[in-house]
Order: structure tokens, then sequence, then C-alpha cells
């Protein structure tokens, strides 16, 4: 799992929770993939998504490197940044670990890269 | 159900005795009747009886190898029966056979028998000599002529005879349709009850039953085709689908029909071309249903007491009078009129779903993939109008055949762990989710996909839940693409491609499908739903149907997935209920109906 996807999941389905969001991660395993870049498409991506989320979730993971805790003023020509938002939004993935709902602590175990975000009966 | 031959050895036989002592004892004190040390014509079974499963059919099977049975007490609740034979000598010959070695309950232990000098009192299970109330027989309706003229008016594929587990079932009239137990008062049916049953009515009026039935003028027929070891489970008509009686002419075959109210059990023998009368209590209190076997065992007066009847072929021609307006019975705790419940109820809606489609998926999901690699251009062409870096959420994303475009973010999402799984193997962005439970935030996808996944919502109150969720995780101006297939598989003299398949259609021939349907009948912890299976690359001949899969496997394994096809208007008509979504166009593509939704707030 990208950690652009985990920027957008939420536990908020579950009965009694309202935000979910953000999801804590515990990795058991992760991994660097090589994602042809597009500064085009990132530059795009960034104004989609929730950047305090996203250092944290790389920061949490050990690949924060030199990734800025804000997103600089005219990111979109800015390519060094573009490169380091495209490694960690599409290059870092989980393969093992879980997603853990912020308000309920219910766990989603993620598994060969898919995290598991089915509800029982009850939680619905 | 075998008979251990070989002989008890010392130990074992003083087991056995001590056994008979305590079952003797808890007898005698259930039912004050002393238990008799000689033969007897009567025999109790010590530990076989109701409470372990053990029936009358299958009591008479093993009994009446041994002589005439002349009765059988089953008792609510227990453990034990009795069984009478006509002399002693047939006791004592099955009393030596099968005490201690007959295993015929589902427990699977021997049976242990004792004589008994007289049966006791005991409130039997079964009743044959007492009708429910407003339940009418009248034996030799129809002469052997006449049922052979109404034998012909249905002609049922006999090839699908013997083959098919359940009943065939054919309708005039007016459709019954067994996902919602009722009848559309809207849509007729093209064929009306065939004039050849007219004679039935002036007869019932001119002859000596009740005058309430003189002006009985049905207009919906249900013709049921069953074969020996065919039934049709317990049911009360639905009170609000029809009006008071509903009548039921025997054709082919005697069967013994059940009817049950509380704790009361009838069993009713309906003999060849006879009419059942089902009016006033026995039509709205009293369920009734067919046990389904080979042979019935039957009470009669005479001194032979119980004697079996195979079950031949049997079709039966149910009539009723489709009622207008509201049920006026005096049975509310049975009536349905009023609160008009034509959908399925959640629960046992989710769990149609849990059975009939999530679990199938996973079952199929390999050989599905296999067959799902041509995506629809009208899909693509959908997806390659979307601008670069948008974010696509995939709900019901099966093998990720429209996942991994180039230039837009793409998360698929589906039920079924294997083929999410199969996804993630081709390199998609994927997680395991419900549609009814998407796991995203609001606002956030400029475009969603739902291709043929929300027909797979049993109740159309999850099928709008499935929409709105899907706009929930739109952005304003985000855009959804519904598929959903559709029940009309003919548009415009076309076929649809799911019909041209079949290469018998691609020839301008009738795909038109007038045999009977087959019925399938699901068991749930809250009761049984029925659904027409329906015949691959065939028209659907209701909106809620049982579509087969057939596995290439070894087993040619079949699985049965649920599936509510869509009216022409119906897709269009729920999603104008949602406030906050723009139509942006709605067509009829391939077999399927679709819109484009845009939310507007």
């Amino acid at each position: 799992m990208k950690l652009l996807t985990h920027n957008m999941l939420t536990s908020k389905c579950i009965r009694g929770v309202n935000v979910g969001y953000p999801l804590s991660i515990n990795a058991s395993d992760v991994r660097v993939a090589d994602v042809d870049f597009n500064p085009d498409f990132i530059s795009r991506m960034i104004p989609k998504i929730d950047w305090p989320v996203l250092y944290n979730a790389v920061e949490r993971l050990g690949h924060v490197e030199d990734l800025p805790k804000e997103t600089p003023v005219n990111y979109e020509s800015n390519e060094d940044f573009l490169k380091k938002a495209h490694h960690a939004l599409l290059e870092v993935e989980i393969i093992h670990g879980e997603l853990v709902c912020p308000e309920s602590g219910r766990k989603f175990p993620i598994n060969n890269g898919i995290p598991n975000m089915l509800l029982n009966e009850d939680e619905i | 159900m075998e008979v251990e031959n070989q002989t008890f050895s010392m130990n074992k036989q003083k087991k056995v005795s001590r056994k008979l002592k305590r079952l003797q004892f808890m007898i005698e004190r259930d039912t004050g009747t002393s238990c008799n040390q000689t033969a007897t014509q009567n025999l109790v079974i010590c530990n076989a009886g109701l409470v372990n499963g053990l029936s009358q059919e299958i009591l008479y099977e093993h009994f009446s190898k041994h002589g005439s049975v002349i009765d059988i007490r089953l008792v609510p609740g227990k453990s034990y029966c009795f069984v009478s034979f006509s002399n002693v000598d047939s006791a004592i010959n099955a009393y030596n056979e099968f005490n201690g070695k007959l295993k015929i309950c589902q427990d699977n232990k021997p049976m242990y028998l004792l004589y008994i000098q007289v049966l006791p009192e005991v409130n039997s299970l079964y009743m044959w000599d007492k009708l429910p109330l407003g339940l009418i027989l009248c034996d030799d309706f129809i002469t052997s002529d006449e049922e052979s003229t109404l034998l012909e008016l249905c002609n049922f594929n006999t090839e699908l005879i013997g083959i098919m587990k359940n009943r065939l079932v054919k309708h005039f009239g007016y459709e019954f349709r067994y996902d919602i137990n009722n009848v559309d008062k809207t849509k007729p049916l093209n064929e009306t009850i065939p004039c050849e049953c007219n004679f039935l009515w002036k007869r019932l009026s001119d002859s000596d039953v009740k005058s309430g039935f003189k002006d009985f003028n049905p207009d919906q027929l249900t013709v049921n085709h069953y074969s020996p070891g065919q039934g049709i489970p317990h049911h009360i008509d639905t009170h609000s689908a029809f009006e008071d009686p509903i009548i039921c002419l025997s054709l082919g075959s005697p069967v013994v029909m059940e009817f049950k109210n509380q704790d009361k059990h009838v069993c009713v023998l309906l003999p060849r071309r006879s009419l059942l009368i089902m009016s006033e209590e026995s039509r709205y209190a009293w369920s009734h249903g067919i046990v389904p076997r080979k042979f019935d065992v039957i009470k009669n007066d005479s001194v032979t007491g119980y004697t079996s009847l195979k079950r031949g072929t049997r079709v039966s021609f149910t009539f009723r009078k489709i009622l207008n307006g509201e049920c006026k019975c005096n049975y509310k705790e049975k009536c349905d009129s009023g609160n008009n419940k034509q959908a399925l109820e959640n629960s046992v809606a989710s769990k149609l779903e849990k059975l009939h489609v999530h679990e199938i998926y996973q079952n199929i999901a390999h050989h599905f993939s296999d067959t799902r690699h041509k995506p629809w251009p009208n899909v693509l062409k959908f997806i390659q109008s979307l601008d670069m870096g948008s974010i696509v959420i995939d709900v019901g994303c099966g093998n990720g055949k429209y996942l991994g475009n180039k230039d837009i973010y793409d998360i698929g999402c589906d039920y079924s762990s294997q083929l999410v799984s199969i996804c993630k193997f081709r390199g998609y962005e994927v997680c395991v989710a419900d549609c009814l439970k998407i796991p995203l935030r609001d606002d956030i996808a400029d475009a969603a996909l739902s291709i043929a996944v929300i027909h797979h919502l049993a109740n159309e109150m999850r099928r709008l839940e499935a929409l709105k969720e899907i706009v929930r995780v739109l952005k304003v101006g985000g855009k959804a693409l519904i598929y959903v297939w559709a029940h009309e598989q003919i548009k415009n003299e076309e076929k649809s491609s799911y019909l041209k398949q079949d290469r018998k259609n691609r020839k301008k021939i009738d795909i038109s499908d007038n045999s009977p349907s087959n019925i399938e009948t699901i068991i749930l912890p809250d009761g049984c739903v029925s659904f027409p299976v329906h015949t691959n690359r065939k028209e659907f001949k209701a909106q809620d149907v049982l579509v087969p899969w057939k596995l290439k496997d070894e087993n040619k394994s079949t699985f049965l997935r649920y599936y509510h096809v869509f009216d022409e208007d119906e897709l269009v008509t729920m999603c104008k209920k949602l406030s906050n979504v723009r139509i942006e166009t709605s067509y009829y593509d391939q077999g399927n109906v679709c819109v484009i939704l845009e939310k507007i707030q």
C-alpha cells in the first residue's frame, strides 16, 4: 500500500467513529519500489493531499529523509521537492503491518500490500 | 441406518439390560403405562423419536418389513415413540431384528425396544382426521380426460425434468415473484389463464360446496411441476397479494400436503384429480407445504392403519385472484397488508449477499478473472476523458480490468479478497472493502467507477446506499460512472453482447424464454427466500434472479450469484433521489443500464 492511498483512507464507517483519520501505521515490512517520475502528475497531486499526514506517515516508517515538513511555495517548478514528494507518495510501500483507527483502536491488517478494510456486522 | 448383525458379548448384554431398565422407568413414569416382560403387538422405541430426527416415514420403511403397521405415535419433544403391529409375531420379528442394532436416528446410535401392553394416549404430532377450518377437499373433481387436457396446456421441457433439483414453475396472468413473495399488480403477463380452465368454476358453482365460491373468478395461475422427491417449503400465500380463497387442483399423482398452525400439524392426502379449497383460517393462518421425499406414509381408517404411497410426477394448478386494496382478514399477526413489505429486510438482504455474492466471487475468482480481460469501450472512454492527476476509485474493481491507467491515480476496492489479490499481483493499488462502507474520506475522488456492482445488492435501500457512498467520496464536480445489468436484454431489436455470446443467438432467432422457471430456495437464518434460476444467454424472466456460474473444474461446480437486474428507468429514478447530484447522461450499453453522475454540492 502506497502512502498516497494511506492519505485518503479512513475508518469513519465504523459505527460511533466520527472522523477516523488519519489511521496510524504499524508496519513490519516496508519496501521501496521504483516508480517513473512525472513532475506534472505530482504537482497536480500535492493540493489534493493532506501534507502533514503524509509527512507523519513517512516519518513513522523511517523514510522521511529530507522531505520538508511543509510544502514550499511555487512547488510546481521545484523539481527537487517534487522528486521527494514522488518518493514519499508512490515509492514507499507498506507490505505487512496494520492500520489503527485513531478513535476506536480497531486494527485493519495489511497483508501482501493489501489493507483489509472490511468491518464486522456488529461494527456497522 | 444400518443393522449390525454381530451378537452381543456378555459385557454388552449387561450394559444393554441396565440401559433398558433406565429407559423403561422413564417411559413408565412419563406415560403411566407399564412395559411388558412378554411379547405384545405394541413396541416402544426407547431412544428414538422426534427430538432426534425420527419421522414416521423412516419408521414405516423399517417396521413395515415385519408386518402390517397399524399405529405410529411420535410424541412431540420426546426421544421415544410407539409402533403397533396387527399381530404379536410381527412385533417379535421386529424386536429380534432391531433391538440394540438398528441405527435409525440422526445420532447414529442403535435403538432399544420394549414391549408395552397398550399404546398410551399421547398428543401425537400429526393429525389426519381434523382438517383446518375453511379447508375443503373435493375428490374426483375432474375426469381423466379433463386431466389430460389440462396437463397438455403447460408443456414442461421434459429434458429439464429429472436433472433439476427443484420443482418447475410457470405463471399465467401475473408473475408470482419469489423474492418479495408477491405479484407486481401493475405488470400483467401476456399469457392469461387458459380458457380450458373455465369449466372448473362453473362446476364449482354447480357443486354443493359452500355458496361463497360461486363467484370465484381467478386471474392468476401458477403451475408447479413436482418430480418425485421434490416439495415446497412451508408458506402462507401473501395476504396482500391474493383474495380468499386459493384453489389448487392436483394432477398426475397424489401427495400429502402438511398444514401447520402454531403447534398443530395436520396431514392431508390430496388425491389425483382432487380440488383443494383453502379459505378463511386455512388460507390466512395455516402454512402449507410438501415435504421433499419420494413416498408418503398415509394413515387410513381401515385396519391396516398405515400404508405408504409412492409419489409420481405431480402437476398442481393453483388459481388465485389478485387482491386490489388492503387485506381485510382477521389474522393480523400473519398479515403483511398495510406495512407494504415489498423489499427484503436488510438483515436478510445482507445474508443473501454474503452467501450468493461474496462467497461466490471468492470461489470463482480465478476463473472469473480469466474471462474478464476486454474492457468495455464506453468505460474506457470515460476513464480517458479524466484529467492528468485525477484520483479515481473503482468500487467493486473485480480483477482490475479498469485499473492501472496512465497519468491518473486509481485505487480499486472489492469485497472479494481473492479478486483484490489478483489486482495486486497485476501491480495495482487496492484494498478489500465493502461498497456500502467505502474506507475513503469524503470529497476526495475526482471520479468513481461502479461497474457491474450495485446489481448485486438485494434491496433498493442498499442499492441507494451504495450510490450515496460513491457520491460521498466524490469531490464537488467529480463524476461517477455507474453500470448495472439491464432487465431488458434486447434494445431496438438489437441483442446485447451478452446474448450474442451464444452462437445460436447471433442468427435471427427468438431468444424469448417461455420455459418454466427453476426456483431455488435459499435457507437463511431468518427464514427462506426463493428466486428463479436464470438460464444463461437468455432474456431475464424476473428482476431478482440467481445467475449460474459454471466452473470448468472436474466437478463442473455451479455457483448461483444473486442479481437484481434493472428496468430501463430504474437507475435514473434512483439517482434522482440523491439531492446533491446532476445526471449528466444515461444510456443503454450492451445489455447494461448506465449513468454518469456529477456531484454538485
